[in-house]
This record gives C-alpha cells, sequence and structure tokens, in this order.
C-alpha cells in the first residue's frame, strides 16, 4: 500500500509541476479557502447564526467585517459559509461526477440495453431546460440543503456519464482488452486495471467543473431565496443582503455585501484554473504520447 | 526379387567408453536396378550402414542381423569369401576426399589395381578398360597419369566413381558422392549416374544428406535418425507430404525445395545415443513429443500407401482443425457479409501455415474465430481435439495465443512493459511475484528485448511500434503457446522493423516448436517463414498447399493473381519493346 501512496503522490507532484502560473495560484486559493472552511470556529471568534452585537455594526476591532441586520458577526458568516458552499458544490460534483461516471462505465461496457437506457435518459436530462427546472423544483421540494444536492445532482450527472462511456467504448476497442480477455481477465479486472485508469483523470477534470457549477447554481438558488434559510451559505449571505431594502443607499453593502461575493468569484476562479490546467495535463491526445 | 535385403542390422562401435550404437534395427530391400536414397543427418549412422553392408567397418564395431546379397547373407561371412564380392558385385563409391585416394599413385593405377585383382586380365587389357572407363565417367584418359592432387574434387569424385564401376558391379553404393562438389558438377554427376544406371540396370543405394539430390535420384527414400528408420516410403510422397517431424525439418532445411524461405535447420544438435535414454530418439527435438515418447522408442509401422513411420503419434499429429466454418456480420441497412464463408483449415504440429488473401477476405474474422475469440456461427473449430470456443485455451499454458495487427492498441499505453508482459501471469495467478517476474524476462529474451529494470519500468506508451509488437509477442510467449496466430503482426510496422520482427517470431518459432499461423497480405513476406499457405478470397479458402507450390504452380486464378500482384521493382518491362527473360528455353 506504501509505494501505492509514494506513486500517487509522484505523480500528483508531476501533475502539478505542469501547471501554469494560474493554475498553481489557483490551488493556493483553494487550499486557502478549504482552510479557512475547516478551520472556521478558530478564525472567527462568534458562531454566525448567533447575535453577538448590534445590528448593522460597521467593521471594527470586535467584528472585522460588521453585523447584518441581526448583529451576526459576517466574517464568521463567511468563514462558515465557506464550508456550506464547498460541501454542497463537493458534494454535488462527487455524486453526479462518480455515479454518473459508474453509469457511463456500465453502459459503455455492457452495451445493448443498458446502454440503450442510460443514454436515452441522458438525452433527456441534457435536453431539459435546467435552471428554470431546478427552480421549479427546488421550489416545489421545499428549502433543504439535501434537496438542493440532490436537485443539482439530477442536472449534473448526464455529461459525466456520456463522456466516461465514450471512453469506454473507445478503450473496449483496443486489441490489448481483446487479449487480456482471452488471457482470462474478469470484467471486474478490466475495469479496475484498464477502463477505470484510463477514465477516472477525465472524470477528475470533470468533477472540479461542476464543482463550479454547482456552487454557482447553490449560490443562484440561494439568491432566490430557494436555499435552505438555516444553512448559511455565500448565496444565502447574498440572498439576505440584497433583500435589505435599499443597501446600496448605505454602506453597509461594502462590507455585508462585498465579501460574500469576492469570496465566491475567488473560489470559482481558482476552480476554473485549476481545471483548465489539469484538463491540458490529462488530456488524452496528450497523454497518448507521454504514457502518464 | 530383391537383390539386397538387409535386415534388423544393428551395428556397435565399441569404443573406451563403452559401446555407441551406430545402427539400430534397420531393415529395407532392394529390387534389382532400383534406386534407393539413404537420408539423415551427420551422425545418423548412414555412412555406418553404407560399410556395414560392404563390411568395410574396422574391427571395433560389431554387426548383427543379416544383409543379405541374392539369398547369401553376407553379414557374417569371412572376409576371403567377402572379398570375392567386393567390387565385382557390390562397389562403393566414396565421398570424395583427398585420403580415399592414395596421394603417391596415379589415379589411373588405382582403378587398375581392382581391375587386376579381380578379373583375370593382362595390364594391358587393364589400361584400356581403365581409359574406357574414364571416358564412361567423363574424364580425358589423359588425366590417368595424374596424382590425386592434382585433380579437381569433382574429376577425383569421377576417378571414385570409375573405380567403382571398374567390375561391373550389380549394386552400387554412393557415400556423399555429392557433398562437396558445386551445383554444376553436382549435376553433371547425377546425370551420369542416372545414364550409367539406365544402361547398365544397376541396383543403386544412395546415401546423402543432401535431399534435393537424393530425391532425384532414388524412387524410394529411407530417412535415417540416430541409427534407426523414422520414415520410409516413395520419394515424391514424402518430399511432398512428410509424416515424421525430422523428415519434415529436413525437408524445410533444403534450399532447393523451398526456394523462396529463409533457412531454419531442425533445432537441437543431433543425437548421439548410448546415453541410457530410453526414449524416441528423435523425442528431444520433437515438437510434439508426449509421454511415451519419452520413455519407449516408436516401432516403424505402416501407414498406409507403401510408406512406413516410426512415431507413437502416428507421425505429424493435427493441433487445430476447422470444419465448414461460417461467420456473417450484420451491416447497417441490413446487409449481410458473409466474412467467413465455409472455410476449412487444418494446422499440423509445428508448422507454419500462412493464411494470405487481400484485406477484407475475412481474414481477420477467421483468426478470431481460431482463436476462440468469436464464436463461429456454424462449423466446428477443434484444437488437440477438443471445441476451441469456451474451452479457454488463452488461459493456459500451451494453448493458443493471438498477436494483433496495430503495435499501438496491442498493448495500453498505462502499462510498463513489465505490467504488460506479466499481464497473464496475473490475470491467472500463476506462479509467484517472483516467478512471475522471472517468466516475464524469459519471455522478453526471447523476442530480444532487454530484460533491465529500466526498460521494465518503461511505459509502452513511450515505445517504438516495432518494440510495442516484440512486447506483444512476449505477452503471448509468456504463455507456453502451442499455436500462435499472428494476425497481420507486422504490417503496420516499417519494412526493416518488420523484417527483424518477422525474423524473431520464426526464430522463436523455429526453437520453441510451437505452430504457427501468419496471417497477411504480403505473399512476399509469407513465403519467407510459411510451410504452408492458404490462400483466402472473400470468405473463402481458394487453395491450400505447400508455398513453393503455391507460388510456382498456383491453380486458382485468384492465387495468381495474388502471385502477379507483386511489383516488380525493376524496369524490365513497361511495354517499350525490352525483350523479357520470360519465355527463354522454351521451344
Amino acid at each position: 500500500m506504501v509505494p501505492h501512496l509514494q506513486d500517487v503522490i509522484a505523480r500528483l507532484r508531476d501533475v502539478i509541476s505542469k501547471f501554469s502560473l494560474e493554475g498553481k495560484i489557483g490551488l493556493c486559493g483553494i487550499a486557502l479557502i478549504v482552510m479557512v472552511a475547516v478551520f472556521a470556529p478558530f478564525l472567527s471568534a462568534y458562531p454566525p447564526g448567533k447575535i453577538t452585537g448590534g445590528s448593522l455594526e460597521s467593521p471594527g476591532a470586535d467584528h472585522p467585517l460588521g453585523t447584518d441586520e441581526l448583529g451576526m458577526d459576517i466574517w464568521s458568516q463567511i468563514c462558515y459559509g465557506a464550508r456550506m458552499s464547498l460541501f454542497i458544490g463537493l458534494a454535488v460534483a462527487c455524486i453526479a461526477g462518480l455515479g454518473g461516471g459508474a453509469l457511463g462505465i456500465l453502459a459503455g461496457y455492457l452495451g445493448g440495453a443498458a446502454d440503450q437506457l442510460v443514454m436515452r435518459t441522458v438525452d433527456v436530462i441534457m435536453a431539459l431546460p435546467a435552471f428554470p427546472l431546478l427552480i421549479v423544483i427546488s421550489a416545489f421540494m421545499g428549502p433543504n440543503i439535501f434537496n438542493v444536492i440532490f436537485v443539482l445532482v439530477l442536472f449534473s450527472w448526464a455529461k459525466p456519464a456520456r463522456i466516461a462511456r465514450s471512453q469506454t467504448l473507445t478503450i473496449k476497442n483496443n486489441a490489448y482488452i481483446t487479449a487480456a480477455r482471452n488471457y482470462g481477465a474478469t470484467p471486474f479486472y478490466l475495469l479496475r486495471r484498464h477502463i477505470l485508469p484510463e477514465v477516472f483523470p477525465i472524470l477528475f477534470v470533470l468533477i472540479i467543473g461542476i464543482t463550479s457549477y454547482a456552487i454557482m447554481a447553490e449560490t443562484g438558488l440561494a439568491f432566490l431565496g430557494l436555499g435552505d434559510p438555516t444553512a448559511k451559505s455565500w448565496g444565502m449571505m447574498l440572498h439576505y443582503a440584497t433583500s435589505f431594502r435599499s443597501i446600496y443607499f448605505t454602506p453597509y453593502w461594502q462590507w455585508w455585501l462585498l465579501p460574500p461575493l469576492a469570496a465566491l468569484i475567488v473560489l470559482l476562479l481558482c476552480l476554473a484554473f485549476v481545471g483548465r490546467d489539469l484538463e491540458q495535463v490529462l488530456d488524452p491526445r496528450i497523454r497518448q504520447n507521454r504514457g502518464v | 526379387m530383391s537383390v539386397l535385403e538387409v535386415s534388423n542390422l544393428e551395428c556397435c562401435y565399441h569404443t573406451d567408453n563403452g559401446a555407441v550404437k551406430a545402427i539400430d534395427g534397420i531393415s529395407f530391400g532392394l529390387e534389382a536396378g532400383e534406386i534407393i536414397g539413404v537420408i539423415g543427418e551427420s551422425g545418423s549412422g548412414k555412412t555406418t550402414l553404407a560399410l556395414s553392408i560392404m563390411r568395410l567397418l574396422d574391427g571395433r564395431a560389431s554387426i548383427s542381423g543379416t544383409i543379405s546379397y541374392n539369398g547369401t547373407n553376407i553379414a557374417h561371412l569371412p572376409e576371403p569369401e567377402m572379398n570375392r564380392f567386393r567390387w565385382k558385385d557390390i562397389a562403393i563409391v566414396f565421398q570424395n576426399s583427398l585420403d580415399v585416394l592414395n596421394p603417391v599413385m596415379t589415379v589411373g593405377n588405382q582403378v587398375i589395381e581392382p581391375l587386376l585383382k579381380h578379373e583375370n586380365i593382362s595390364v594391358r587389357e587393364a589400361e584400356a578398360r581403365c581409359a574406357d572407363l574414364f571416358r564412361t565417367v567423363g574424364l580425358d584418359p589423359i588425366w590417368m597419369d595424374a596424382y590425386p592432387h592434382q585433380l579437381s574434387g569433382g574429376m577425383r569424385q569421377r576417378v571414385l566413381l570409375a573405380m567403382a564401376l571398374s567390375c561391373n558391379p550389380k549394386l552400387l553404393i554412393l557415400d556423399e558422392v555429392t557433398s562437396a562438389l558445386d551445383a554444376y558438377t553436382r549435376k553433371e554427376i547425377r546425370d551420369l549416374l542416372i545414364g550409367l544406371q539406365k544402361k547398365n540396370g544397376y541396383g543403386m543405394v544412395v546415401v546423402s544428406h543432401d535431399l534435393s539430390f537424393v530425391s532425384s535420384l532414388a524412387s524410394r527414400m529411407i530417412v535415417l535418425y540416430a541409427g534407426r528408420v523414422v520414415e520410409s516410403g516413395p520419394t515424391t510422397d514424402i518430399i511432398n507430404a512428410p509424416r515424421h517431424p525430422y523428415t519434415r525439418g529436413l525437408i524445410h532445411s533444403t534450399p532447393d525445395i523451398f526456394i523462396y524461405r529463409d533457412l531454419w535447420g531442425i533445432p537441437g544438435g543431433e543425437a548421439s545415443g548410448g546415453d541410457g535414454y530410453a526414449g524416441c530418439p528423435f523425442g528431444r527435438r520433437c515438437t510434439q513429443s508426449i509421454d511415451i515418447c519419452r520413455t519407449s522408442p516408436p516401432l516403424l509401422q505402416p501407414c498406409g500407401d507403401d510408406r512406413e513411420v516410426a512415431c507413437h503419434r502416428g507421425g505429424i499429429a493435427t493441433l487445430l482443425r476447422a470444419d465448414d466454418i461460417h461467420f456473417r456480420y450484420t451491416l447497417p441497412a441490413g446487409r449481410v457479409l458473409h466474412a467467413v464463408d465455409g472455410v476449412d483449415v487444418e494446422v499440423r504440429e509445428g508448422e507454419v501455415l500462412a493464411i494470405v488473401g487481400q484485406t477484407a477476405s475475412g481474414k481477420s474474422t477467421l483468426a478470431h474465430i481460431l482463436a476462440g475469440i468469436l464464436r463461429p456461427e456454424s462449423g466446428t473449430v477443434r484444437f488437440m481435439d477438443r471445441e476451441v470456443y469456451g474451452a479457454n485455451y488463452g488461459h493456459r499454458f500451451g494453448g493458443i495465443q493471438i498477436v494483433f495487427q496495430d503495435p499501438f492498441s496491442s498493448t495500453s499505453n498505462r502499462f510498463t512493459v513489465l505490467d504488460a508482459v506479466r499481464e497473464p501471469l496475473d490475470i491467472n495467478g500463476i506462479g509467484t511475484a517472483a516467478e512471475r517476474l522471472d517468466m516475464a524476462r524469459e519471455a522478453l529474451r526471447q523476442v530480444r528485448l532487454p530484460t533491465i529494470d529500466e526498460f521494465l519500468g518503461r511505459y509502452c506508451g513511450a515505445l517504438s511500434g516495432g518494440q510495442r509488437q516484440r512486447v506483444a509477442l512476449a505477452r503471448a510467449m509468456v504463455m507456453k503457446p502451442k499455436l500462435l496466430i499472428a494476425d497481420e503482426t507486422t504490417s503496420a510496422l516499417d519494412v526493416s522493423t518488420a523484417a527483424n520482427v518477422l525474423r524473431t517470431l520464426k526464430g522463436i518459432q523455429n526453437r520453441k516448436g510451437f505452430a504457427m499461423i501468419y496471417i497477411s497480405h504480403d505473399l512476399s513476406l509469407t513465403l519467407k517463414i510459411a510451410d504452408r499457405i492458404a490462400v483466402m478470397d472473400a470468405g473463402r479458402i481458394v487453395e491450400t498447399g505447400n508455398a513453393h507450390e503455391v507460388m510456382l504452380h498456383p491453380r486458382d486464378d485468384r492465387t495468381k493473381r495474388l502471385i502477379d500482384a507483386r511489383i516488380s521493382h525493376c524496369c524490365h518491362d513497361h511495354g517499350d519493346g525490352v525483350p523479357t527473360l520470360t519465355g527463354m528455353g522454351e521451344p
């Protein structure tokens, strides 16, 4: 197991060394936000959902970014909100990416009726206008973080499924798969040794893309008031800030609206940078010649 | 009535280290005027046989069995009585070498000597007879006064022949008479022998390792191996369809028979005998030996058509047999492509069968069916008498392996060389990790790839096409197949790489003795390695035969088309009136 771990680390280092400057900045940014999310209780003095000061205080010694209209600390909301946004983004991306990928691989490997079933479902899902339906369904199901995740997964598994299927089909036609089968390889062996290692890097890039999409979609839903009101994500913060009447006539928007917005933009930018670089490094056409 | 009847002849040389059996129970008969060929590698006992018929073996050899000449058993005749038979009845033509002739006597005197001894004639008459003899064998009588070293090899051979003919023998034994001669002289001697035989009606025993020489003279042949007859029968039948693996090996080593093919000898050293080994003498070099071959020697048994073979498996065995296979692909728009349309194929142990045809003739589909990857719609494919599909012959040692065309998809880019070669062992859980590594190294060595750790750890994606094809080959070899199917294995490679890979492939095949089906669209290439060729066209096999037969005398129009499609590189015929060589020599 240990040499495997070393192998993985060496390969990761290899991948990262091929990153551009933006990619490296992106990685650092994501690492920073993850740290903030993990160590939120240590970075903020107050719990985010507790009234710890006066209403609409300006930034000061007690509250570095001031307080909202209920007197809750905005900096703590940012810290804990990172948790929420990352959790939703990653949860959706992992479930949709891995689940969809698995379905796609199965469809491609098995072919026939299973393939037809999965691919026609994918066609339907991809043809649907995602965002309006997202709004309708989340409104119908009620504001709950798991409902949000469910709805987002529903609309984002199709792409990984489709790509995983086409990759599997390509790999399946290689002579080495026929050879391995001729040697008595089980489907499990073929998946483990030949198909998954080829498909996984591509899925990984997709997962990063879906994370961005999910964070953005969650923010959008929250902004429209369809998020979980008890789960203070950055989107909910934006929602509350913009619902505050005539916020733009007051100075509050500078510390109430801008910080969550900036945090969101930074996170999405970082994800985009990393996603782009990973795509270049793991692109199958480039890998073909390098044997990575 | 037989002039010569040898039965159960055994001959032992007694050396300081014990007895060596040079001849181990040989029996054959020779009709008057018949020419019989005795063929075998050096050390097979041919010369001992010739010498023992002449009773010219020295005192350290002992003979048992009978050699009857016109009813008289001469095997144990006392020396003076034997002398009456020698030269007058049975004469031997020795292999031409300087030490057969006395260097200080003129060759004329050496021919006259037996004349004076056996015929009651004067010296003058003897000289006249000698001059006649010289003329008979195509030598000017002025050479009678020459000394052996003054003559060329061909002339000395003629002197030796004249010597043997001097007393008008009834039976002539020729021991390697042409081995040291150039092709032109060899043909002259052969023509001379045929002429003399026609004129005088000698019986002849032609002993040689030169298969083309023997087969051009003899009507029947005996194949000797380690002092035993392994096969006998009419010459044409033996040459066209040898039954014993050893005979086949000899034929395949003869350039005059397989004109286009590269030469590959029979692997392994010739048997010496006398080391207490009790099995079939050829067993250790044989590609189809089974348990019984190691414990008891096979007896010579009739196998039809006046032929006999000594083999526990009844001669060259059939390894794979396909009967009436059909396979169809359904194309879009409901069209049906009959890719394999009633194909019968037979592959024998240790042979290279080439399946040649244009692209889209169904060769690859056939290969996949024969390997058990595809299931034929109808018909049977049997490998060692078991149905191939579903028998999983790819999973185990001694089965069927297939190597594919495209070098870049034959191994995974992500696999290291070691991973790729070891894969079949990993999948089937054969051996420990260390054993697998050793087997993988051994396989790589066979295909002439490096076995150092640096190379083993290299990714297949970083290798060249030729190297990858060798890795794929090593992966097949690691399973020690009895049948290897090479599906256009070299056609995606450049000519030099293809030549190297092909030679490696044939080299392993020759050494390991597995059978191979080589599938290709390139007739010229397959002629280099194939024993037999099957020509495929539109899903059918239109012609099957020995490689040289198919090439030189194609019977089917589609075969002719394939042969004519070869582009010759020179400018001999562009229709500009330059005369071509074809047709010359024809009336």
